[in-house]
């Protein structure tokens, strides 16, 4: 599982990081991290497939 | 996951945007394999972002193109598209609806095993304001367009109201370097949504930005002196001054009054139980429309924000798919979202400050912005930063474990 950010979309507002806090990051200068290697847990794979269907802006994709 | 449904079946699903775009998507996921009819509404228009409207859109950064959701054309279902057309009445004594085309002529009766309810809501417009040239509200992207179109003029405008669109709205237009007054209705701007502390600041934001402000005032009446002249705004007070662009942030109506006489709950939005059922069984709601029982904070509630529209549109669709293999559906209880962008400041809230009785502020980040923690009873209900995604989504995830470790603790 590998996620990719279009960083001309994401506004930072941290939406994913709420619901998967293992994966995504955000600073108080609203930029996103995204953690290099995402755990091989199905309730992580899950939170993340959540995290990229509640991104408000849909600037999140997965790529399986 | 469970595929659900069968090749015979026929959902409805009623509204074009996120709640609805959110249903069909979800449908598609898990391979619904019946027919799906999705009426869209008047707009005419593919979903699209509306929270964008306010912000990009209006300062120029993206187009009407930009902001489209993803399209329907990649979907597996067998999809019925109806845009330019509403769903006009439920049928009290057989699972049908009645769908009107808004442009041209025609309307049919839609037999459905489910319905989605996701019309959303319209702005509030008084009737004696309506039709007015120059003065416009903000609801949908030809609102937007006729607003944006007007800009080039370089207008003298006032905002009136000071909730959530009508702040968002001073803050842009000022940011695109028109001089803007704000009308607050009541002391500060944003103040029922955020509180004192949070409405302080952001007064403060406009008049450092240039935005002059009328405090506590109403506009009791509104006149054009034409197609392309000055508006005449007169307030309570007796005063009257004039603008070239008048933009009403007034709020919204829920749009639900088609379900009349369809044996549905609608003193507030479509009534839910917990699970987005409603009084039948086989009729859902979502988004802005739906007021579900919250399981958190013990209470009926209505949102009206983006994050809420897409979480509830999943879970309605899993709370049909339950009903078909005789489970019971779990409550819906995401804790309550939203952001709003002003003057490259993010305003971001979670939970529900209903009924709060201590706040506490705080100072976050290098710019000391106020972070501001909502309690009910000892327990934290809602919190508000400004530029704290990570202290906010924090909040976020403790309202909502304490209140599921807890349920009814919120009540009240
Ligand atoms: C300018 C603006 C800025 C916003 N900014 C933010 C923000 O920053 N953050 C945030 O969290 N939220 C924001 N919101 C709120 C957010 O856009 C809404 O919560 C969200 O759009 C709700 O989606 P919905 O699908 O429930 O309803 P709606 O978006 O209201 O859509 C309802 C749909 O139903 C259609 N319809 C209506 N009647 C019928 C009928 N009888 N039959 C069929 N279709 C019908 C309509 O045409 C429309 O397509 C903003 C809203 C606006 C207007
Ligand atoms: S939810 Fe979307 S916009 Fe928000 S931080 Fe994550 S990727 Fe960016």
């Amino acid at each position: 599982m590998k996620i990719t950010v279009d960083r001309n979309l994401c506004d930072g507002n941290g939406v994913c990081m709420g619901i998967a806090p293992d994966v995504f990051d955000i600073d108080d200068d609203l930029t996103l991290h995204i953690a290099d290697e995402i755990p091989d847990d199905p309730e992580v794979h899950a939170q993340v497939r959540q995290s990229v269907t509640s991104c408000p802006v849909l600037a999140l994709t997965l790529v399986e | 996951m469970s595929v659900a449904g069968d090749t015979s079946q026929t959902i409805v699903v009623a509204g074009g945007s996120l709640a609805g775009h959110t249903v069909v998507a979800e449908l598609d996921r898990r391979g619904f394999t019946g027919d799906v009819v999705w009426v869209r509404g008047p707009e005419g228009t593919a979903p699209y972002s509306r929270p964008a409207l306010s912000k990009e859109l209006i300062q120029g950064k993206v187009t009407r193109d930009t902001i489209r959701l993803p399209v329907p054309e990649r979907y597996g279902l067998r999809l019925r598209v109806l845009d330019h057309a509403v769903c006009a009445r439920l049928d009290p004594d057989a699972d049908r609806v009645l769908v009107t085309r808004t442009a041209g002529a025609g309307e049919e009766w839609i037999p459905f095993d489910a319905l989605f309810v996701c019309t959303g809501m319209r702005a509030r417009v008084p009737a004696a304001f309506t039709g007015l040239p120059g003065v416009h509200c903000l609801r949908t992207l030809a609102d937007a367009e006729r607003i944006k179109e007007r800009l080039a003029g370089r207008p003298r405008t006032v905002v009136v109201g000071a909730g959530l669109i009508g702040s968002e709205m001073a803050a842009s237009l000022r940011s695109c370097g028109l001089p803007v007054e704000l009308v607050v209705q009541g002391r500060l701007p944003m103040e029922p949504v955020f509180g004192a502390e949070l409405g302080r600041f952001c007064l403060d934001r406009h008049h450092a930005h240039g935005v002059t402000t009328r405090l506590g005032a109403t506009v009791t009446g509104l006149s054009a002196a034409g197609p392309r002249g000055p508006v005449t705004l007169t307030y309570d007070d007796g005063e009257r001054t004039s603008a070239d662009l008048v933009v009403l942030g007034l709020g919204a109506v829920t749009s639900c009054d088609w379900l009349d006489g369809g044996g549905l709950d609608l003193s507030d939005g479509l009534g839910c139980d917990a699970a987005l059922r409603t009084a039948r069984p086989n009729v859902f709601a979502a988004g802005d429309v739906a007021n579900w029982w919250h399981p958190v904070f013990g209470r009926r509630m209505r949102v009206e924000h983006w994050s809420n529209a897409s979480a509830q549109a999943r879970h309605a669709v899993e709370s049909w798919s339950a009903a078909q293999e005789g489970r019971e559906p779990a409550p819906f209880a995401d804790v309550p979202y939203f952001w709003s962008d002003q003057y490259g400041l993010k305003y971001q809230m979670v939970g529900h400050a209903h009924g709060h009785d201590e706040v506490r502020v705080e100072r976050t980040g290098a710019d000391g912005h106020p972070f501001v923690t909502y309690f009910r009873a000892g327990r934290v209900v809602a919190a508000a930063g400004v530029n704290a995604p990570r202290a906010v989504m924090r909040m976020k995830a403790r309202i909502q474990s304490e209140g599921m470790t807890t349920q009814g603790v919120y009540a009240g």
